[in-house]
């Protein structure tokens, strides 16, 4: 299901145009992590043009072969490499007909050849890597232009002829189903063009934003609420023998459990879509990681044949996982097809709170046993959560989704590790790293409870119990360029934590400050970051800062209410996120990619060790051990040492 | 209701609902989209247009406000200028430019208030210290994470890095 199967063909990845321009084709999608960047650079290296020649096409479902998404930060580790092949292999057959052409007869290049089309062959000679004018160097975002001049085109800034706008009535909470509504009061508003029902979805087109909202907001529903049911799993991610005995018996033993709040994905663009549904075919312009995916569900639910359905993605606000739903395509296809005009529909930021899924809440239980030497002789690890994907409970992908990194990555010690999903009354899915921010936030904050209980330095005791030496050599770079000590005084100090997310090694130092209040202020962050070989070193810098940011935010200021299925949070005052005054005042990303490995992803990797690094300086400056996020003024006072 | 206001330096003439927002207004009927909506309550910045009321009003010179909160009519009896009036032709303004050069944007949902209310920092303060440039951006949320990017990028173009 991951895995294209088809053989990839060179006609449906790149096209020489007659203008002289190149056009790379890719399924996958770019919220801001630079893919279209990356994937300009290959290809304007293969062909030897100028990168302001190469326009990349994303996710077209008419022009660009099946994706099955854009998830888990792989894109450029599976993309660039094909585009460059592809790209190579277009060169070639580019100059065997020049030179069959120009040996032969000694004519002009017909400007008139055919495309250039094949299955593109497993080897392909590639440009010599002195010759790459700029993979390997810092490129600015392509679209960077558009974006500062307000021309980019973000998916509510479509505007199509005779377009309509949109806006849903939504029940009280989660799951409830429609009994009755009265619509007489609504039908009769200024600017509206129909009420439409399918279900239980039910919404208003009018002329104009406000007009629908008011329109909405004055329908009369009567909703009957169900208990949201969730599935249970049980899912053991490793079991070695003797873990039981040998924690029983060892010199010292810890257990400590970790608790993680729901949080939201909180885009600063809410979910929008515009949806042009006739009778003998749709066009969407979306926001989704999964093109197909939205291609699939709008056709089932306006009942048309997939190949009538175009799926046109935007450029759209950074959703970092919540876009894998569809929400508002499906929502804007049924207003569209109920109205006979094309709709444009956003969500309020309340909507955006309130409807969207969220990152679940984890409780993770670790105990673990020391030999009298202070090494890990035995690990126990239960993670407690809820269903991380929009695919809902899928038995087969379990383990790599909600128990992604669970599966601690020190070695020398046999470990159990199981991971328990649990129902919840909130809706849950795809979220930046998924579960691995979760995880490494208990077993790197444990690591240091252990490495206090033995009374070992956190960075001594993490590199005794690490064999892989890519991994080594990231932890031992973020001590040598933050110039590692625990403590650094005057109510300042310092906590490391590190990881391996999909084959992205990443070592973080956090320096915080905690004032007498318990109030935390993030100082610096250092971060050493091995994605092995690097497309674009300045949009893995720009990446991981942002992966550290959002989650120091996550960290010490996020956690979203719900009550009975409902959202309580539902706006910016009430779910606040960091601002530019909490930003630290260093973020310093050391790219030291291993240049013979294969490229990995950035998108996530950074996000993952941060909640860690800061937890166990919080530590470092105040004695205050904080096993619950987020770090508030009032928990890290309640914690610290009297 | 039928207005006329001064957008980007020139007069445009709208004929809007009663308490139509500036923020809808410029979107829909004149096709501005580079301003964005983002919560409709002057919380995240995104909206941000530069207002000027003129000499004699509190405050006089172009200052950040949201376009959410400004209703058409109180929009009428100020100068505006939104993302797209910044450039000088085909010459950005040099905040736009330094937020290129600095790769200060992911996504890029909320650039165009970060820049805006930048813009609007360094007409009133051509030498913004750190402080002031966190304080004068602090009502531009980002969630991507480009904060301290952006903070360099303006400290460029304020000569104060």
């Amino acid at each position: 299901m991951w895995d294209r199967r088809e053989p990839e063909r060179l006609e449906q990845r790149i096209r020489v145009e007659r203008d002289g321009t190149v056009t790379a084709l890719s399924g996958k999608i770019d919220f801001g992590q630079g893919l279209r960047t990356a994937f300009a650079q290959v290809v304007a290296d293969e062909l030897d043009v100028p990168i302001e020649r190469v326009n990349v096409v994303l996710g077209d479902t008419d022009q660009v072969p099946f994706d099955f998404g854009t998830f888990g930060s792989h894109s450029v580790a599976q993309e660039a490499p094909l585009l460059r092949k592809a790209a190579a292999f277009a060169r070639r057959q580019l100059i065997d007909r020049a030179s069959t052409k120009l040996g032969v007869s000694g004519e002009k290049l017909d400007t008139d050849s055919e495309p250039l089309t094949g299955v593109i062959p497993d080897r392909v000679v590639l440009m010599p890597e002195t010759r790459r004018k700029y993979a390997g160097r810092p490129t600015p975002h392509v679209e960077a232009r558009d974006i500062v001049t307000g021309q980019a085109t973000f998916v509510a800034d479509v505007r199509l002829p005779n377009m309509a706008r949109g806006a849903m009535v939504r029940p009280p909470a989660r799951g409830a189903k429609l009994r009755s509504m009265d619509d007489a009061a609504a039908r009769k508003m200024p600017g509206v063009i129909a009420l439409v029902r399918q279900g239980d979805v039910v919404g208003v087109v009018a002329e104009r934003d406000e007009q629908a909202r008011a329109a909405a907001a004055a329908v009369e529903a009567d909703w009957h609420a169900l208990p949201v049911e969730g599935p249970t799993a049980e899912v053991p991610m490793r079991s070695d023998p003797e873990v039981d005995e040998r924690l029983h018996g060892a010199a010292m033993r810890l257990a400590q459990t970790y608790v993680l709040p729901p949080i939201a994905n909180a885009p600063i663009g809410p979910s929008a879509a515009v949806a042009d549904v006739r009778a003998d075919g749709a066009t969407m312009y979306v926001g989704t990681h999964r093109p197909f995916g939205v291609r699939e569900q709008v056709a089932k639910t306006v009942g048309l044949p997939e190949k009538k359905v175009r799926v046109l993605p935007q450029i759209t606000s950074g959703t970092y996982g919540r876009n894998s739903h569809a929400d508002a395509a499906i929502e804007a296809a049924i207003l569209s097809k109920g109205s006979g005009r094309p709709v444009l529909l956003q969500w309020t930021r309340e909507e955006e709170f309130a409807w969207s899924p969220s990152r679940p809440e984890a409780v993770l239980e670790i105990s673990a046993g020391l030999d009298a030497d202070g090494h890990i002789v035995s690990w126990r690890y239960d993670e407690h959560t809820n269903v991380h994907t929009a695919a809902g409970l899928d038995p087969g992908v379990l383990g790599v989704t909600s128990g992604r990194n669970a599966v601690p990555p020190y070695a020398g010690f046999p470990s159990r590790v199981t991971l328990h999903i649990e129902p919840t009354r909130l809706r849950t899915a795809n979220f930046r790293s998924l579960a691995a921010a979760e995880n490494v936030f208990a077993i790197e904050s444990f690591m240091d409870e252990l490495a206090a209980l033995s009374g070992q330095d956190p960075l001594a005791f993490r590199l005794r119990h690490i064999d892989d030496e890519r991994f080594r050599r990231v932890v031992e770079r973020v001590a040598e360029a933050s110039g590692w000590t625990e403590h650094s005084g005057n109510r300042r100090g310092r906590g490391i934590a590190c990881t391996v997310y999909h084959d992205t090694y990443v070592a973080q130092v956090a320096e915080v400050e905690v004032s007498l209040s318990g109030a935390v202020r993030l100082v610096k962050v250092w971060c050493v970051v091995d994605p092995g070989q690097t497309v674009n070193p300045e949009g893995v810098r720009n990446q991981i800062e942002g992966g550290i940011q959002q989650s120091a935010s996550w960290t010490l200021k996020e956690e979203l209410l719900h009550r009975d299925g409902r959202v309580m949070n539902t706006g910016w005052d009430t779910y606040p996120i960091a601002t530019f005054r909490d930003a630290p005042e260093s973020i310093e990303v050391f790219v030291e990619g291993d240049e013979s490995a294969p490229p990995t992803g950035v998108g996530e990797p950074g996000a993952v060790p941060t909640a860690a690094a800061i937890a166990n300086a919080v530590y470092a400056a105040s004695g205050a051990r904080l096993r619950s996020v987020p770090l508030t003024r009032e928990r890290v006072r309640k914690a610290m040492p009297a | 209701m039928k207005l006329a206001l001064t957008v980007n330096g020139e007069r445009r003439e709208v004929d809007v609902p009663p308490n139509t927002s500036l923020l809808s207004l410029l979107r829909d009927d004149l096709g501005l989209t580079g301003t964005r909506y983002g919560c409709g309550r002057g919380q995240c910045g995104a909206c941000y247009v530069l207002a000027d009321a003129g000499v004699g009003a509190p405050g006089h010179g172009a200052r950040a406000v949201a376009s959410c909160l400004l209703t058409a009519d109180q929009a009428a009896r100020m100068e505006i200028t939104t993302v797209e009036g910044l450039a000088d032709g085909t010459k950005l303004h040099p905040v736009q430019q330094a937020f290129i050069d600095g790769d200060a944007l992911q996504c890029g949902y909320c650039t165009s208030g970060m820049v805006i209310s930048a813009v609007a920092l360094l007409a009133r303060d051509p030498r913004p210290d750190e402080t002031s440039i966190r304080d004068a951006l602090a009502g531009n949320l980002c969630r991507c994470g480009v904060y301290g990017r952006a903070i360099r990028a303006i400290r460029r173009v304020a000569g104060s890095s």
